[in-house]
């Protein structure tokens, strides 16, 4: 992934995330990032360091927020819900009822 | 009369447990989020994180300071995304930060090195089955390119093993892999130890921190006989994504604190003239 591209998903990520969407802009972690990529504008190889660190510690960070929200996504639908009704578990299986039109 | 009045409590309480027992279960409650907003204090001793007007503190109740800036922000940033409760359990940079703070166990760094040394020879890379062909096949192109960087890489000679029977490791092998963790500080070891016991595997583990490959890379290698198996015998969302989820953040989390741990920021800018 591009370093752009990372850029969108982190933001779009952290957008995600946060308690309140809408104060996205004065977030600590969207103005430290940001600020990075200023920094590292031409190029990401100014520390004498393995080649695209900084795009490699962004994209573990997208890794880690993205997995954080689709791990919540899936605890939400599956944990302590109870039992499920007919129609619920004919929807998860992608079975109709009789009653259903066809 | 008063035994009476007390008989008729105790009957009372019996009947509103076995109610309550019967309804729904209990968890411990979690605590409520109790800030609005989060922010990183700059001091000469390291970076602070400040809940409202509050400074965050361990759970040993130590003042929370890490040398990092990015892991300060990290670790702010985790605690303004919480919604109505403080989800501790699935904080794991915070959790990595506490646990390097606090040294719960009181490991010292022999312990930790000769804890990932005791690894090496249950490695998950170095276990590989001859059972099924195209399981063979997978994990000969995925899994030996990665042991033979990591030979290359540490001088070592580690070699698989295709049976029940654990692969050698010669004690040179042990010693130069034991230099190598004894160069890094405590907090860089508790973050390997975390990402050793993710992958179960110590060899994905360094080729992850030393960017050989991704985080998801690292763990779809870890789980490469689950994932093999699934095509067969289907994927439950709620058992199999849900574990590879996980993995994936406990991994990114200890990749991100190993790395603002030992990096030291010596920005050296071009002169322009």
């Amino acid at each position: 992934m591009s370093g752009k591209r990372v850029l969108r998903s982190l933001l779009h990520e952290l957008r995600e995330a946060a308690s309140n969407p809408d104060a996205i802009k004065n977030s600590l972690a969207a103005r430290y990032i940001l600020a990075q990529y200023k920094k590292f504008e031409t190029t990401d190889q100014q520390l004498c360091k393995a080649r695209n660190e900084a795009v490699f510690l962004g994209q573990t960070y997208l890794s880690y927020l993205s997995s954080q929200r689709k791990y919540n996504a899936i605890y939400k639908e599956y944990h302590s819900r109870g039992e499920r009704s007919v129609k619920e578990t004919a929807d998860l299986v992608g079975f109709k009822l009789p009653t259903d039109p066809k | 009369m008063l035994r009476g009045i007390r008989l008729l409590r105790f009957s009372n309480i019996n009947k509103c447990q076995t109610s309550a027992l019967a309804a729904v279960r209990h968890y411990a409650s979690q605590p409520k989020r109790f800030y609005k907003q989060t922010n990183v204090l700059c001091t000469d001793t390291g970076y602070e994180v400040t809940l409202d007007h509050r400074k965050l503190k361990t759970p040993k109740g130590t003042l929370f300071t890490v040398k990092s800036e990015p892991l300060a922000i990290a670790v702010a940033t985790e605690f303004d995304n919480q919604k109505e409760h403080i989800e501790r359990s699935r904080m794991h940079i915070s959790a990595l930060c506490f646990t390097a703070l606090d040294n719960p166990n009181n490991l010292t760094k022999l312990d930790m090195v000769n804890y990932l040394l005791n690894f090496m020879p249950t490695d998950t890379v170095l276990f590989q089955s001859e059972d099924e062909t195209a399981l063979q096949e997978l994990q000969l192109n995925e899994w030996d390119p990665l042991i033979n960087w990591f030979n290359k890489r540490f001088d070592t000679n580690l070699q698989k093993t295709m049976s029940i029977t654990p692969p050698q490791v010669t004690d040179d092998d042990k010693i130069k892999i034991a230099k190598h963790f004894q160069s890094f500080s405590l907090d860089t070891l508790h973050g390997y130890i975390f990402a050793v016991d993710t992958l179960k595997s110590i060899v994905l583990a360094c080729a992850v921190i030393e960017q050989q490959i991704s985080v998801e890379k690292a763990v779809a290698l870890s789980r490469l006989e689950e994932e093999y198996q699934l095509k067969f015998w289907g994927r439950v969302e709620w058992s199999h994504d849900l574990s590879q989820q996980d993995l994936q953040a406990r991994l990114a989390a200890s990749v991100l604190f190993v790395h603002f741990n030992c990096s030291e920021y010596l920005v050296q800018e071009k002169l322009i003239l």
